[in-house]
């Protein structure tokens, strides 16, 4: 199997504390395609008082130069998301050339689905905090952790595996395999 | 011990076998017209697209090669490295030849994107993209699509070489996945 050189090097490197457990997640996903990405490199003003100073910014989680796209992702539930819909409209409004692709929880659900990680979303729910994102080089079945990584702690558990339900009705058919499209 | 039936799993046909089957054999006219004298090689990429290319390579009435590709996918067990890796390369070289990508699907491009670079940088003639299912608003990173069979919505789709956990590829329909099938336990 060849490895491919052009993925080889993590854009992440240099281990910015994300926010959220499932931003070092979507991290490693993107260190995974080979797709440079940057941690909140930019605070856009999007609201100042009659002085002229700022009192409102947002800074969207990721910008990635190949796509000149940036990406907020949030895991909040959809009705508590109100806020950060504001902020992005507003930034819409006043930086129009600007690129924003907002990933709500369903959209993060819908991923880790994908890949076959939904055990992995169980675990970040309410996780917040520090996080670093760890980029995997260890041996095949180890799993790197920085300290309270969470989204790096259980998860190569069997990837893309049906749940339960599923599992017993195929038991007969073949064992488990993992996978994803 | 009675076999299960996958058709249990599904909670609708979202796209018919008949349906499935005319678009194909319109996109196989389609590649057939535009690489009219061309050297084109359709490149699937395993293991989704293999009913796809089974297909497609049949719809179309102009001279191709084939060849198979397969990567690993995040989050799978082939994951060690944190990177993606070629579990399955080219057979034959493809410079200087027009390369059709074969996808079953693109949601976010994320493989498709890595793909791209991949096969670019083995000097193709030139380099696109057919898709049999397309569901945008998963899209992460932006790729221009040459050939689309169908623009879905944001459903978790199985059959015609879709899967969950591998299984349901081999529905000939594709259809929607009953929630429950995924829900935590």
């Amino acid at each position: 199997m060849d490895e491919v050189p052009e993925a080889a090097a993590p854009s992440g490197v240099g281990a910015p504390l994300f926010a959220h457990a499932s931003e070092a997640e979507l991290a490693r996903i993107l260190d995974y395609y080979g797709i440079e990405w940057q941690y909140e490199p930019t605070a856009f003003p999007i609201l100042w008082n009659l002085d002229g100073d700022v009192v409102e910014s947002f800074s969207p989680d990721y910008y990635l130069p190949e796509f000149d796209l940036y990406v907020e992702l949030t895991t909040l539930k959809q009705s508590l998301v109100r806020k950060k819909n504001r902020k992005l409209r507003r930034l819409r409004e006043l930086y129009p050339d600007i690129r924003v692709k907002l990933l709500y929880a369903r959209d993060f659900r819908a991923l880790m689905m994908k890949y076959g990680r939904l055990g992995l979303l169980d675990s970040l729910s309410g996780t917040e905090g520090q996080v670093t994102v760890v980029h995997d080089t260890a041996a095949p079945g180890d799993t790197a952790a920085a300290p309270g990584d969470t989204a790096a702690a259980p998860s190569r558990a069997p990837a893309g595996t049906p749940r339960s339900r599923m599992r017993r009705r195929h038991a007969a058919i073949a064992g488990e395999s993992a996978g994803a499209r | 011990m009675r076999q299960p039936d996958l058709t249990d799993d599904v909670a609708s046909v979202l796209i018919t076998e008949e349906e499935i089957r005319t678009r194909v054999a319109d996109l196989g006219r389609r590649i057939s017209e535009d690489y009219e004298g061309k050297e084109l090689t359709l490149v699937s990429v395993l293991k989704g697209s293999l009913p796809f290319m089974a297909d497609l390579m049949r719809a179309i009435t102009i001279p191709v090669a084939i060849d198979l590709m397969e990567v690993s996918s995040y989050g799978t067990a082939t994951e060690s490295s944190g990177l993606v890796r070629i579990l399955k390369d080219l057979s034959s070289p493809i410079d200087g030849r027009d390369v059709l990508i074969v996808e079953d699907i693109i949601d976010t491009g994320l493989t498709l994107n890595y793909l791209v670079r991949y096969l670019r940088g083995k000097n193709p003639r030139s380099l696109r993209i057919c898709t049999l299912v397309d569901k945008p608003a998963r899209r992460l990173v932006d790729i221009p699509i040459d050939y689309r069979g169908f623009e879905i919505p944001d459903q978790f789709v199985i059959g015609y070489g879709l899967d969950y956990g591998e299984y349901y590829r081999n529905l000939p329909f594709i259809g929607v996945l009953k929630p429950e099938v995924y829900a935590s336990p």
